[in-house]
């Protein structure tokens, strides 16, 4: 390969790329900084914090009227901890049941992807028609909850099918042929080697249901999640008080991945003291 | 195999295998039939729904289960309509024609020129950070890149290359482009990289033993092998990018109407029926997108 001349030029093409990727984020960030008679745009014309106090509800009353983040974000925290353990648990067993080979698995494995593939909009509507005709109330712990289980559960099952394509068998059969019932195998064999997985599956779940709102802007009835707190302000004229919130929600998932990657790093080096005494 | 056995299944089996098959497989079918339940009770059953509802009579404020096809020829006789179906195959072909063309010299780099696992490794995850800021946030944060006053236009009249800012950047069908170009084509680069990954580099290096040419490499080994990651990632895009509607409703400035939009818009005045001819409309053209992919490239082997 003339890595001499691509090389070099694919980098600097990467480089740009990334630039790409995070500078309207960038801009966004240096914008949430703008002082209380700025606008959303350039120039700056005093670097405050005010519209993140305004956006806490620190500030005296303005001629913006405050992000509705307080209960909405509440939630869509619920709603994301739901979906979570019951994607979880549906990724798990569906992926467990993939392991034994059966008779129309091709149509069962489609159905469950199909989930994370049919637009948010299509489905939202569906249950809409569906809970209007049913005569069921609409509500974001209900008609909403049941569409991000939908969307996040074949994230959850793709995610542990991996996790079981890399198993060793053997272990399990081992436990199985001294006695141990499937269940107990399960708890105790199974179940510690593929958490890494549940882990993971666990974060995608949370993440996709807590930035949700195309499945959730017609099912969630009176009370709003975050994403359509924020939806809500698309319409009209946007303030740097929403770039503040976009800067505090990126924070927030920061924290989020840290929890991810010391719980992974804990359970890991767990794993690796458990291998040394086998060895040893 | 015999020693696996549990005794409930001996008892009465004809085969010992054969009764651990039979017992293997009804467990598959106990530990799978909560989530396919759940699939067919809330995601199939309200797609039939909308199938059924756009044949409803459509009144003023509500639909009745009178079925009718008035409002199907309704929306395929008014122009706006059929502008939709248009704008929208126009603005996803755009799409992933530019999320290809940004996306796979990015994922070249990446897969094949980085043999070190730890800065391949830190790449993909700094391609995937900017996926831990809400969506919603990330399209609006091209308003103030591209807005008159934006961060391009204040840097382009500072250079003196403008001297009035530009307006087409931004509500217009050109920042809804790359405002879906930029949020998408992450989709292309992971499942390219990833593929990319895999070619065998000894392959490379005989080709090139054997006085092949850069450009010779890339179109008789490189292409091939990537092309399932295309396939993928041409699925993601392409799937999400006709679904959309809020990136539209954020940045065109309701000049680019989407199906989604025309959705959004009849739910808001609860013109339910016409809501679903426009989901089902939707519907088709993305069966059709993903029938026509899937044929190309068997994705349950490639995950």
């Amino acid at each position: 390969m003339q890595s001499s001349v691509l090389r070099p030029v694919l980098a600097i093409y990467t480089a740009a790329f990334l630039l790409f990727l995070y500078g309207p984020m960038i801009i966004l960030a240096i914008l949430s900084f703008q002082s209380a008679d700025g606008g959303p745009q350039f120039p700056i014309r005093e670097w405050s914090t005010y519209w993140y106090r305004h956006l806490l509800g620190l500030t005296e009353t303005s001629r913006v009227s405050q992000l509705p983040v307080g209960e909405s974000l509440i939630r869509s925290i619920i709603l994301a901890f739901m979906t979570t353990v019951v994607s979880t648990v549906l990724g798990v067993m569906s992926a467990q049941a993939f392991r034994t080979r059966f008779k129309g698995s091709g149509v069962v494995f489609y159905t469950i992807i199909l989930g994370m593939m049919v637009p948010g909009v299509l489905v939202g509507l569906g249950m809409a028609l569906l809970s209007n005709t049913v005569g069921v109330g609409q509500a974001w712990w209900s008609t909403s909850f049941v569409l991000h289980v939908v969307y996040t559960f074949p994230f959850a099952f793709l995610v542990m099918l991996a996790i079981f394509n890399r198993f060793d068998r053997s272990v399990e059969e081992a436990s199985l042929s001294l006695g141990v019932s499937p269940a107990q195998t399960f708890r105790r064999v199974t179940f510690p080697i593929i958490f890494p997985g549940v882990l993971s599956a666990m974060l995608f779940s949370f993440t996709l249901s807590y930035d949700e709102f195309s499945r959730t802007l017609f099912t969630a009835g009176r009370d709003l999640t975050l994403p359509l707190a924020i939806y809500g302000t698309f319409s009209v004229e946007i303030y740097p008080n929403i770039f503040a919130f976009g800067v505090l929600t990126t924070l927030f998932s920061f924290t989020l991945l840290a929890i991810y990657g010391i719980l992974m790093k804990r359970f890991t080096s767990g794993a690796g003291r458990f291998k040394g005494q086998e060895e040893g | 195999m015999t020693a696996v056995m549990t005794d409930r299944a001996a008892a009465d089996a004809p085969s010992p295998a054969e009764a651990r098959r039979k017992s293997d497989q009804r467990r598959a079918l106990a530990l799978l039939s909560p989530g396919i339940l759940w699939m067919l009770l809330f995601m199939v059953l309200p797609m039939c729904m909308v199938v059924y509802v756009s044949f409803w009579t459509q009144t003023t404020f509500a639909v009745e289960p009178t079925l009718t096809t008035s409002s199907w020829e309704r929306f395929l006789s008014t122009p706006t309509y059929l502008a939709a179906i248009w704008t929208t195959l126009r603005v996803w072909i755009i799409v992933l024609v530019a999320t290809l063309l940004v996306g796979y010299p990015v994922a070249l780099f990446i897969g094949l020129f980085v043999r070190n696992k730890t800065l391949q490794t830190a790449l993909l995850v700094a391609c995937v950070i900017p996926f831990w800021t809400s969506f919603l946030i990330r399209v609006i944060a091209w308003r103030p890149m591209l807005g008159t006053e934006g961060a391009i236009n204040v840097i382009l009249m500072k250079l003196g290359i403008i001297d009035q800012p530009l307006t087409f950047l931004l509500f217009s069908e050109f920042s809804v482009l790359v405002g879906m170009t930029q949020i998408y084509c992450v989709f292309m680069v992971g499942p390219i990289t990833f593929m990319l990954g895999r070619i065998d580099p000894s392959v490379i290096e005989a080709a090139r033993d054997l006085g092949a040419s850069f450009w010779t490499i890339f179109r008789k080994i490189i292409l091939p092998l990537s092309l399932p990651g295309v396939i993928v990632g041409a699925i993601f895009v392409s799937v999400m990018v006709l679904g959309e509607f809020a990136t539209a409703a954020s940045l065109s400035g309701r000049k680019v109407n989407l199906l989604g939009n025309i959705i959004v818009s009849q739910v808001g005045s609860l013109k339910w029926a016409f809501a679903a001819v426009a989901g089902v409309v939707l519907t088709v053209i993305i069966t059709a997108v993903i029938a026509l992919a899937l044929r190309v490239v068997d994705l349950r082997k490639e995950m």
